[in-house]
C-alpha cells in the first residue's frame, strides 16, 4: 500500500516542468560562433596547459572534417553551429574559497532545484539519507564543489575538470580521451574541442568512496551550448557511486548539450553511474527543448572490474545517447539499466553497447521505454563478442510500452558473436497499457492519470530499484510528471 | 518503403557495400568489384527433377537465368509448382525474375530449389508473389550451392485480406548468399509465417533477411529461424517487423536461435521492431549459444558417443522449424534433406 500511496502523492504533486524557470544572472560570453580562436579563448579562460590547447585544436580540426551522423531515428532542425555561444559563465571569479562567496542568485537557483550545496544539508524528507557531494555546473563552469576536503582525506580527488587540469595534469593527460577518442564521433570531437567543465573523479586503490558523488548540470544562458566532460577513474579495488542530474529553462529555441563521459575501472574496481536526465523537453507543440547528444563510455580495463549504468531519461527534445561498456578485463562485467520516457514531440534514440573483449566477461541490459503523445522512442544496442573472449555471457531485455495512437516505439538490437562459447540472450516486447489493468485500477477509485502512473511505475520497477535512493524518489515523481496529459 | 536497393548484375555501382546498413553483414561490393560476364545459355540437358521431384506437380524451370518455359504464372484452384532455379556456370553471372499470382481463394504449394552446379557464379533471383484475398500459399526453399558461388534471392510478397502465406527456407549457404523476403500485409487479417534454417560449415555464409510490413489491421506474423555454424562459417539473421500507423490488432512474433559449434564461427543477428500503433502485441527473442553440456553428458553417460550425441542434439534443435511445415509430403522431403546435411 505504501508504494501506491507514494505514487498517488507523486501524482498529486504534479507540475508541468518545474525546473523551467529562467534566471537573470550576469553572464560572460565568448563571442558567438566557433573557430580556432574560440577554442583558444576557452582554453585560455581555463588557464590550461599548452598540450591541452593543442589537443583541443586537433579535435577541432577533426570535427571540421567530420559529418553529423544521421543514422539515428530522430528528426530535428539542424543545429547551426555558428550561431551558438560556446562559453557562458556567471561573472564571478573562479576558485572561490567558500560557499558564501558564490553569487547568492546562483545559490537560490540550486535551492529552488532542491540541490543541497551546503555540506550539512541532507536530503529533505528522507530519514537517514547518506550525504552526497555535489559538483554544480552552471552553463560552462563549475560554480561549487562540496565535500572536497573531506574526500581528500581518503585520497579521493573530486573537482571540476578544469581545476584537475591545473592540479593533476598528469592524471588527466593519461586518461582523457583514452575511452572516447577525439575522433570517436561528430559530437565527441566537438566536445573535445570546446568542452568547458564537468567533473573529475579519481578514487585511489582500495578506497570505497564514503559518499555518493554527484554533478548537477544546469543550462541557464540562452543560445548557449553546454559541453561538459566528465572523467572518472576507479583505481584497483576501489568503488564509487556517481549521480548526474540536469535541468534547463523553458525556451523556444533548441539548445545543444553535447557531453562526453569517460569511465575507467581498473582491476576489481566498481563504478556505478546513475543519471536522471530532465532537460527541458520542449512545449506541447514540440517547440524548443534540449538536443541531448551525449557520448558515454566505460572502459572496464581491469580484471573483475564492473561498471553499471543506470539512466532515467525523461527530458530533452531529442536524445542521442548510448552509454557503453568496453569489457576488456577478464571476468569484467557491465550493466545497463534504462528507463526512457517520451511524451509530446520528444524523440529518444538510446541504448547501449557491450563490447566483450575479455574472457568470461558478462553483461546485462534491461531497457524500458514508454512512449506517449506524438513521441518516438528507439532502443538501439549492440552486444559483440570478440573471437578471443571465451565464456562470455549476456542477457538483454527490452520492453516498450505505448500509450496512445500517435507515438512510436522501435527496437534495433545488434548481436555479433565471434566465439563459440558465448551465451547471448535477447528478448524484446512491445505492448500497450493493458485496458484490463487500467479498468481495474480505476474501478478501485484511482483517476485515469493516477492509474497510468501506477501502471507505468510498475512497468519500470526493475530499473527503478537499481537507482540510488536519493534518485529513486525524484525519478518516480518524474515518471508521473512526464506522462501527465498523455491519456484521454 | 523499399528495403531492396535495385541491384543490377550488369552495373557494379549498384552493388551494395557494408555501408548500406541493410547489407552491413553481406558486403556484396567487397566480394564483387566488377560486374560478372553474362552466363552462357546452358545446353546440357536437365538431369533429374530436383529435390522435390517425388512430389510431382508442375515445374517452372530457369537455367542460368533463362526460363525453359514460362516466367509468369497465374494460379487458381489447388496447385503444386516446383520452381527450379538452376545455375550451371563458371565465374559468370545471371539474373532472373519469376512472377506468380495466386487468385482469391486459390491454394499454392511452391517448392523452390536453388540447384547450383559449376563454380564461382553469381546468381540474382527475383520472385514476385501476390497472394489474393483468402488465398493460401506455402513456399519452401532448399538451396544447394557451391562454396565459391554467390547468390542473391529477393522475394517480394503481397498478401491481401485474409490471405495466408507460409514460408520455410533451408540453406547451406555459399561464399556469399543472401535470401531476402519482403512481405506486406496489404489488407486486414493476413496471416504470415516466415521460417528458416541454416546449416553452415567451412567458410560459407548465409544471410536470411526479412522485412514484414503491417500496413493493415489484425495481421499476424510469426517467425522462427534457427541455425548452426561450424568452422569459420558466418550466419546472418536480420528480421524487421514494421507496424504502420493504423495497423491495430497486429500480433507479431519473431524468434532467432543459433548454435555456434566452431571456435571461429560467427553469428550476426539483428531482430528489429518498428512500431507506430499502440494496440499491438510484438515480441522477439534471440539467443546465441552452444549445445547444452548437461544434455551432452547425460547422453554420453547413457552410452551414446560424443559425436553422435552432438548430432542428435543439433538435429533436435533444428527440426522444430521443419515440424512447422504443414504439408506432410513436403515436410518429409525437407526432413530428409536436412538430416543428410547435418
Amino acid at each position: 500500500m505504501a508504494a501506491v500511496q507514494k505514487t498517488i502523492d507523486a501524482v498529486a504533486a504534479l507540475e508541468k516542468y518545474e525546473h523551467g524557470f529562467t534566471s537573470d544572472i550576469d553572464t560572460e560570453y565568448a563571442p558567438r560562433g566557433l573557430n580556432a580562436d574560440i577554442v583558444r579563448f576557452i582554453s585560455e579562460k581555463k588557464g590550461e596547459p599548452e598540450w591541452m590547447l593543442e589537443w583541443r585544436l586537433a579535435a577541432y580540426e577533426r570535427w571540421l572534417a567530420m559529418e553529423e551522423p544521421t543514422w539515428a531515428s530522430v528528426k530535428y532542425t539542424p543545429v547551426d553551429y555558428q550561431s551558438l555561444f560556446y562559453y557562458a559563465a556567471p561573472k564571478e571569479k573562479a576558485g572561490l574559497k567558500s560557499l558564501d562567496e558564490v553569487d547568492p542568485e546562483i545559490l537560490a537557483i540550486y535551492a529552488k532545484l532542491g540541490i543541497p550545496l551546503k555540506e550539512q544539508e541532507v536530503l529533505a524528507g528522507v530519514e537517514g539519507a547518506a550525504r552526497y557531494a555535489v559538483d554544480a555546473v552552471f552553463d560552462s563552469v563549475s560554480v561549487v564543489t562540496t565535500f572536497k576536503a573531506e574526500l581528500a582525506k581518503v585520497g579521493i580527488i573530486f573537482m571540476p575538470i578544469s581545476e584537475a587540469l591545473r592540479e593533476h595534469p598528469e592524471l588527466v593527460r593519461q586518461y582523457l580521451g583514452s575511452v572516447v577518442p577525439v575522433s570517436d564521433n561528430y559530437f565527441a570531437a566537438l566536445n573535445s574541442a570546446v568542452f568547458s567543465d564537468g567533473s573529475f573523479v579519481y578514487i585511489p586503490p582500495g578506497v570505497r568512496c564514503p559518499m555518493e558523488l554527484s554533478t548537477y548540470f544546469r543550462i541557464n544562458a540562452s543560445q548557449t551550448g553546454q559541453f561538459e566532460r566528465t572523467l572518472i577513474i576507479a583505481d584497483k579495488g576501489s568503488y564509487c557511486s556517481y549521480l548526474e542530474g540536469c535541468t534547463a529553462p523553458m525556451r523556444d529555441e533548441n539548445q545543444l548539450h553535447a557531453a562526453v563521459v569517460e569511465l575507467v575501472a581498473l582491476d576489481d574496481a566498481e563504478i556505478k553511474y546513475s543519471t536522471v536526465q530532465n532537460w527541458y523537453p520542449g512545449d506541447a507543440e514540440g517547440k524548443g527543448g534540449i538536443y541531448n547528444f551525449v557520448t558515454k563510455r566505460a572502459d572496464c580495463r581491469g580484471d573483475r572490474s564492473k561498471v553499471s549504468w543506470t539512466q532515467v531519461e525523461t527530458g530533452s527534445a531529442v536524445t542521442w545517447k548510448y552509454p557503453s561498456c568496453i569489457l576488456k578485463g577478464e571476468e569484467s562485467s557491465g550493466e545497463f539499466y534504462s528507463i526512457a520516457i517520451t511524451n509530446g514531440h520528444q524523440q529518444a534514440d538510446t541504448g547501449t553497447k557491450m563490447i566483450h573483449l575479455g574472457k568470461n566477461s558478462r553483461s546485462r541490459i534491461i531497457a524500458k521505454a514508454v512512449s506517449a503523445g506524438k513521441s518516438d522512442s528507439t532502443y538501439r544496442g549492440l552486444v559483440s563478442v570478440h573471437p578471443k573472449a571465451t565464456g562470455v555471457r549476456n542477457f538483454t531485455q527490452c520492453d516498450s510500452l505505448l500509450i496512445g495512437k500517435d507515438c512510436g516505439s522501435h527496437t534495433v538490437p545488434y548481436i555479433e558473436a565471434r566465439n563459440g562459447s558465448a551465451q547471448l540472450e535477447h528478448e524484446a516486447t512491445t505492448t500497450r497499457l493493458s485496458d484490463d489493468q487500467l479498468f481495474y485500477a480505476q474501478q478501485r477509485g484511482l483517476s485515469q492519470e493516477e492509474a497510468v502512473a501506477l501502471l507505468v511505475n510498475g512497468f519500470v520497477r526493475d530499473v527503478m530499484q537499481k537507482l540510488p535512493m536519493e534518485f529513486a524518489v525524484e525519478a518516480q515523481k518524474l515518471v508521473a510528471i512526464s506522462l501527465e496529459g498523455s491519456v484521454g | 518503403m523499399n528495403a531492396f536497393p535495385l541491384i543490377d548484375l550488369k552495373d557494379a555501382s549498384s552493388f551494395p557495400s557494408r555501408r548500406v546498413e541493410a547489407w552491413k553483414y553481406s558486403d556484396l561490393r567487397r566480394h564483387l568489384r566488377e560486374a560478372p560476364a553474362p552466363s552462357p545459355s546452358a545446353t546440357v540437358p536437365l538431369v533429374g527433377g530436383g529435390p522435390f521431384e517425388a512430389l510431382g506437380g508442375e515445374a517452372m524451370v530457369f537455367v542460368n537465368g533463362r526460363a525453359v518455359g514460362e516466367t509468369q504464372m497465374m494460379v487458381s484452384g489447388d496447385k503444386m509448382v516446383r520452381l527450379r532455379l538452376i545455375s550451371r556456370a563458371q565465374g559468370t553471372g545471371h539474373a532472373l525474375t519469376a512472377r506468380l499470382s495466386v487468385r482469391a481463394g486459390a491454394k499454392l504449394l511452391l517448392l523452390e530449389s536453388h540447384e547450383g552446379h559449376g563454380s564461382a557464379y553469381v546468381a540474382h533471383n527475383r520472385l514476385e508473389l501476390d497472394v489474393a484475398r483468402g488465398a493460401e500459399v506455402t513456399r519452401i526453399v532448399l538451396t544447394d550451392e557451391p562454396a565459391d558461388a554467390m547468390s542473391i534471392t529477393q522475394a517480394q510478397v503481397r498478401v491481401e485480406a485474409g490471405g495466408l502465406y507460409r514460408q520455410t527456407i533451408l540453406t547451406t549457404g555459399a561464399k556469399l548468399q543472401r535470401l531476402e523476403t519482403q512481405v506486406t500485409h496489404r489488407a486486414r487479417g493476413a496471416d504470415v509465417r516466415l521460417d528458416g534454417v541454416y546449416v553452415l560449415s567451412g567458410e560459407r555464409q548465409a544471410d536470411l533477411t526479412s522485412v514484414v510490413d503491417h500496413v493493415a489491421a489484425d495481421g499476424v506474423t510469426s517467425q522462427l529461424t534457427k541455425g548452426v555454424v561450424r568452422d569459420t562459417a558466418r550466419g546472418v539473421f536480420q528480421g524487421k517487423i514494421v507496424v504502420e500507423r493504423g495497423a491495430d490488432g497486429t500480433d507479431a512474433r519473431m524468434g532467432h536461435h543459433a548454435l555456434i559449434l566452431g571456435e571461429r564461427a560467427e553469428i550476426d543477428a539483428k531482430p528489429e521492431l518498428e512500431i507506430y500503433a499502440d494496440d499491438v502485441q510484438c515480441a522477439h527473442g534471440n539467443t546465441v549459444g552452444n549445445l547444452d553440456e548437461a544434455a551432452l553428458f547425460y547422453m554420453q553417460q547413457r552410452g551414446i558417443a560424443a559425436d553422435e550425441a552432438r548430432a542428435l542434439l543439433t538435429q533436435a534443435f533444428l527440426i522444430e522449424v521443419v515440424d512447422r511445415i504443414v504439408h506432410e509430403g513436403a515436410r518429409e522431403v525437407v526432413r530428409e534433406w536436412l538430416t543428410a546435411r547435418l
